[in-house]
């Protein structure tokens, strides 16, 4: 095959994708840029909410509780979700919905109900399109979509290997010249966002490839017995089972509390800070009438497929580092459709006026 | 006489709506989701109240909240977590429900469908 014609044929690719899977490109990009920062979206949505003055002494979370069961009539106590931050409040989970609480003075600053949010809808659409099955597999094959784009634009762009942007946006050349230029600068981000997408879109068939070429991707299990109350027995708190809890993971820090009458026994999570890839995946469960530990699972526990896997997902969020990378992925993805549009209006300019750049 | 057949007519009623008290287990996979989740629920019926406790095996079990049956139609709640269950399901015969399941969590909401056998 002569290099024009593979050349031909690379275009067609290059321009089939695009006209094939360009929306949902599109969508992509848009979607996870909104995400990349979906915490700090959700803390500004509901500043009410989220926000606290920190203060004087953190409240036990006995004390929240009795307050939370004050104001909810005695509704059980889910789960509390720990403040990861000393000016975010903390919250309770109930049956009814998420309670905020201000953790140094006990006040109920409100409730979250359960359903549906503009960001959960972002979320769901980056993931499967808001809906089903199809939608799913769309947005899986998106991320290969992606990766061949950039394949066969990088081929097209090579022999030229311009890297300008003419004067003028009207001009012809400019959304040509915009396009080639963005795609190579912001190449090997959009190859890293591609690729460990397409890994989380295909998580099951990467752990199991993993699994064969490495330890086998474990899947662990607790064994949690559910215990009767033993006669004169009284239940420890679940101060209690944090402190015990952290007596099992020295210099780890508790994020998440789960009452035992919620699957049995209490289950304490756990951040270790020292393994900032796997660092939230520590779990110790706790007998609530001996205060015993019935079961741990830790992140330095975790084979090497589940750390391969672990590792993509926080390169792909940009957690990896931290802010800078989480910026460099927003940024990536806001990339995502701007390439996605430059593209289409070259060629609908091309195919508009033939002789044209 | 009249009151023997009404008695008969009531025993029979009563059987025919039946109890679903017992295990139940069966899995559901989430609509646009890509693991099948299994689901061990032990029910208790009492009259057209339903208590119990359900969740992915018997260890793990979270207590049924708002369960009722009326006639072949059984809907319960439970909390799991930050997720909330709901589960409206229809007896079909003694040994299997079906139905839709509705999941909700502080910002996403998804469906599935769910089948429970009692286990012979």
């Amino acid at each position: 095959m002569g290099m024009t014609r593979l050349r031909g044929l690379v275009l067609y690719v290059h321009l089939s994708t695009a006209l094939v899977a360009g929306a949902f490109i599109a969508i992509l990009g848009i979607t996870g840029s909104i995400i990349a920062f979906e915490p700090e979206l959700d803390h500004l949505s509901h500043p009410h909410l989220s926000y606290v003055s920190p203060g004087g002494k953190l409240l036990t979370l006995q004390e929240i509780g009795d307050a939370v069961s004050r104001k909810f009539n005695g509704e059980p106590i889910v789960s509390y979700l720990l403040s990861e931050s000393p000016d975010l409040s903390l919250e309770v989970v109930l049956p009814r919905g998420i309670v905020c609480v201000n953790q140094y003075t006990g006040e109920i600053l409100g409730v979250r109900t359960r359903g549906q949010t503009v960001l959960g809808f972002a979320r769901a659409t980056h993931i499967r399109l808001a809906s089903g099955d199809v939608g799913r597999t769309i947005m899986q094959w998106s991320g290969p979509a992606i990766i061949v784009s950039l394949a066969s634009g990088l081929y097209l762009w090579w022999p030229g290997k311009r890297f300008r942007i003419r004067s003028g946006w009207r001009s012809k050349g400019f959304w040509f010249d915009l396009h080639n230029s963005i795609g190579v600068f912001f190449f090997l981000p959009l190859l890293v966002v591609a690729t460990t997408g397409t890994v989380i879109a295909f998580e099951d068939q990467a752990a199991m490839l993993l699994s064969k070429l490495s330890n086998p991707v474990q899947v662990r299990r607790e064994i949690v017995a559910q215990r009767e109350a033993p006669a004169g027995a009284e239940m420890i708190t679940a101060d209690q089972a944090v402190a015990i809890a952290l007596t099992q993971m020295p210099g780890a820090i508790a994020y998440r509390i789960q009452m035992p009458r919620y699957g049995g026994a209490y289950r304490v999570s756990l951040e270790d800070p020292r393994h900032k890839v796997v660092s939230g995946r520590n779990l110790i469960t706790i007998d609530q009438y001996t205060g015993s530990v019935i079961s741990s699972s830790r992140s330095t526990e975790s084979s090497a497929g589940e750390m391969i896997l672990a590792a993509n997902e926080a390169i792909h969020t940009g957690e990896i580092i931290g802010t800078p990378t989480r910026m460099l992925m927003w940024l990536t993805s806001v990339i995502v459709p701007v390439q996605v549009a430059s593209g289409l209006l070259v060629w609908w300019r091309r195919w508009k006026t033939p002789a044209g750049d | 006489m009249k009151r023997a057949i009404a008695f008969v007519l009531l025993c029979s009623a009563a059987a025919l709506a039946g109890d679903v008290s017992g295990t139940w287990t069966g899995a559901f996979k989430v609509n646009g989701g890509d693991h099948t989740v299994p689901q061990v629920i032990i029910l208790k019926q009492t009259g057209n109240k339903l208590t119990g406790s359900g969740g992915p095996n018997t260890e793990e079990q979270y207590p049924i909240e708002n369960g009722k049956v009326d006639g072949d139609h059984v809907t319960f709640e439970l909390t799991s977590g930050e997720w909330r269950f709901s589960y409206d399901l229809k007896w079909d015969g003694p040994e299997e429900m079906r139905g839709d399941l509705g999941l909700k969590s502080l910002d996403d909401s998804r469906t599935a469908k769910i089948l429970l056998r009692k286990p012979k």
